[in-house]
């Protein structure tokens, strides 16, 4: 019976560890592991026993993969990382997403420059997924602020979901044999034209299963007050799709900006939908007081949740993968900020209370129950 | 073209485990190219640190010849010549 939730905190120096018992009122603290080298993706595998894995993306040395067998006690490198054909011509600058696949021991791996990975061994071989990496867009995509990333991989059934930076929504029907872009709706702010086919910088895309069809983006917002070729382009930053992806409409509507990195939807209720607004220019929450707001209705209105949160003061950012949230009956979000705090949202993120102050700056949290 | 002289590559702490533990590696190549396709053949592991999938060496690592970087000499195309000590050390970093 799974009775321990755990957390991976990938970091600028390494990945940590923090497990705690359900009732989730302290944790313990591991790490870090890879010391020194930052950490953009990690994942939680509960499939048979549970296995922990970190990206460590060394600026010098090249990607490795970490796998922890012992629930985050240890970690040690796979036999091999994804890495380009000699032939292709790229060399691999960043690994960003982890994603259980459909086998037992199968997982995708997402990379910078957008590419994407497949491993049917737990991560000791990779094969190149041809169908993405060698679109015919491949090498017209464009890397956006963080790099030419590809940032979220989604399963659901025969269907593939990723979301690319700055690419767009890219969808496979077959099983991730091809893909094509399925961006209709999906804005775009800093090109000419504001719908283009693709190129546009999607934050993150997440789903749930008890919804089929509903995905919900945070897209590249901020782009209100517009007034190159093009014209404003308000509200575009926040998305919902009702047919798989394949087109997109804004749910951005009563949010203080559209801009954000994360989205997060509630583990036992498909229209309760998680974002944290920021200012574009910043990249921190308007005002300087932070906040995650909440939709119970799948976009159509949003609510303020800051209990617990400093109230003035504070410019963190909280990046795309940084914030998750457990699936436990109340469950309880976590985010990590750019400012090494980890946060807990207790009840759905109705209170707010610091685990850790002063992590190095974090990359990605992911939680699970094991 | 005489024999193919022995050179050693001297390999930084962080790289060891990369080969065995060893600090330094006795390869016989005519040129730092040749030093890094010796690696390719014999160590491979220790090989995908320095260089990455198209064969460069990756960006942030430095790579000297003696005392001298091959940045100011000619590249990987620096010859080398029997007894020449080949270091590869990260790039200095801070902040």
């Amino acid at each position: 019976m799974a009775d321990r939730v755990i957390l991976t905190i990938g970091t600028k120096k390494g990945v940590f560890v923090a497990d705690g018992a359900k009732p989730r009122r302290r944790f313990t603290l591991r790490g870090p592991f890879g010391p020194g080298v930052p950490v953009y993706s990690t994942l939680i595998d509960t499939r048979g026993t549970p296995r922990l894995y970190a990206s460590s993306c060394n600026p010098f040395f090249g990607m490795k993969l970490l796998r922890s067998t012992d629930m985050g006690n240890s970690f040690k490198e796979t036999k091999s990382a994804p890495a380009f054909p000699e032939e292709d011509g790229r060399a691999l600058a960043n690994i960003w997403s982890l994603e259980a696949g459909r086998g037992k021991k199968d997982l995708w791996c997402g990379v910078e420059p957008a590419s994407l990975f497949r491993s049917h061994d737990g991560g000791d071989s990779w094969e190149l997924v041809p169908g993405i990496s060698n679109h015919d867009h491949a090498r017209k995509w464009q890397p956006g602020n963080g790099g030419l990333c590809m940032h979220t991989i989604i399963r659901d059934g025969n269907r593939v979901h990723l979301g690319i930076s700055t690419g767009g929504h890219y969808l496979s029907e077959d099983g991730g044999e091809t893909f094509r872009p399925s961006n209709q709706g999906v804005g775009a702010g800093f090109a000419p034209d504001p719908y283009p086919e693709f190129g546009q910088c999607v934050h993150k895309i997440a789903r749930h299963d008890d919804a089929p069809g509903r995905l919900y983006m945070q897209n590249h917002g901020g782009w209100a007050d517009w007034t190159g070729p093009g014209g404003p382009r308000p509200d575009i930053g926040v998305l919902r799709s009702d047919d798989y992806g394949h087109s997109w409409r804004s749910i951005a509507k009563g949010l203080p900006s559209d801009f954000g990195f994360p989205i997060v939807v509630h583990p036992h209720d498909a229209d309760t939908v998680y974002v944290m607004p920021l200012e574009p220019a910043t990249r921190s929450c308007p005002g300087g007081a932070p906040a995650v707001w909440r939709s119970e209705s799948g976009g159509e209105s949003w609510s303020r949740l800051a209990r617990g949160l400093p109230k003035k003061q504070t410019y963190f950012t909280v990046l795309r993968d940084a914030m998750d949230i457990d699936r436990l009956q109340a469950p309880a979000l976590y985010f990590g900020t750019t400012t090494g705090q980890l946060w807990i949202g207790r009840e759905g993120g109705e209170q707010w209370d610091c685990l850790f102050d002063s992590l190095p700056p974090i990359h990605n949290v992911k939680v699970g129950v094991v | 073209m005489g024999p193919t002289p022995t050179i050693t590559i001297h390999v930084p702490g962080t790289l060891r485990t990369y080969c065995a533990g060893a600090a330094q590696l006795s390869i016989s190549a005519y040129t730092v190219r040749g030093a890094l396709e010796e690696l390719h053949r014999s160590q491979s592991a220790l090989y995908r640190n320095v260089c990455d999938e198209t064969g460069k060496v990756r960006r942030h690592l430095n790579v000297f010849v003696n005392s001298d970087n091959v940045r100011d000499l000619d590249g990987v195309d620096t010859r080398l010549t029997l007894g020449d000590v080949v270091t590869i050390l990260p790039a200095v970093s801070g902040g």
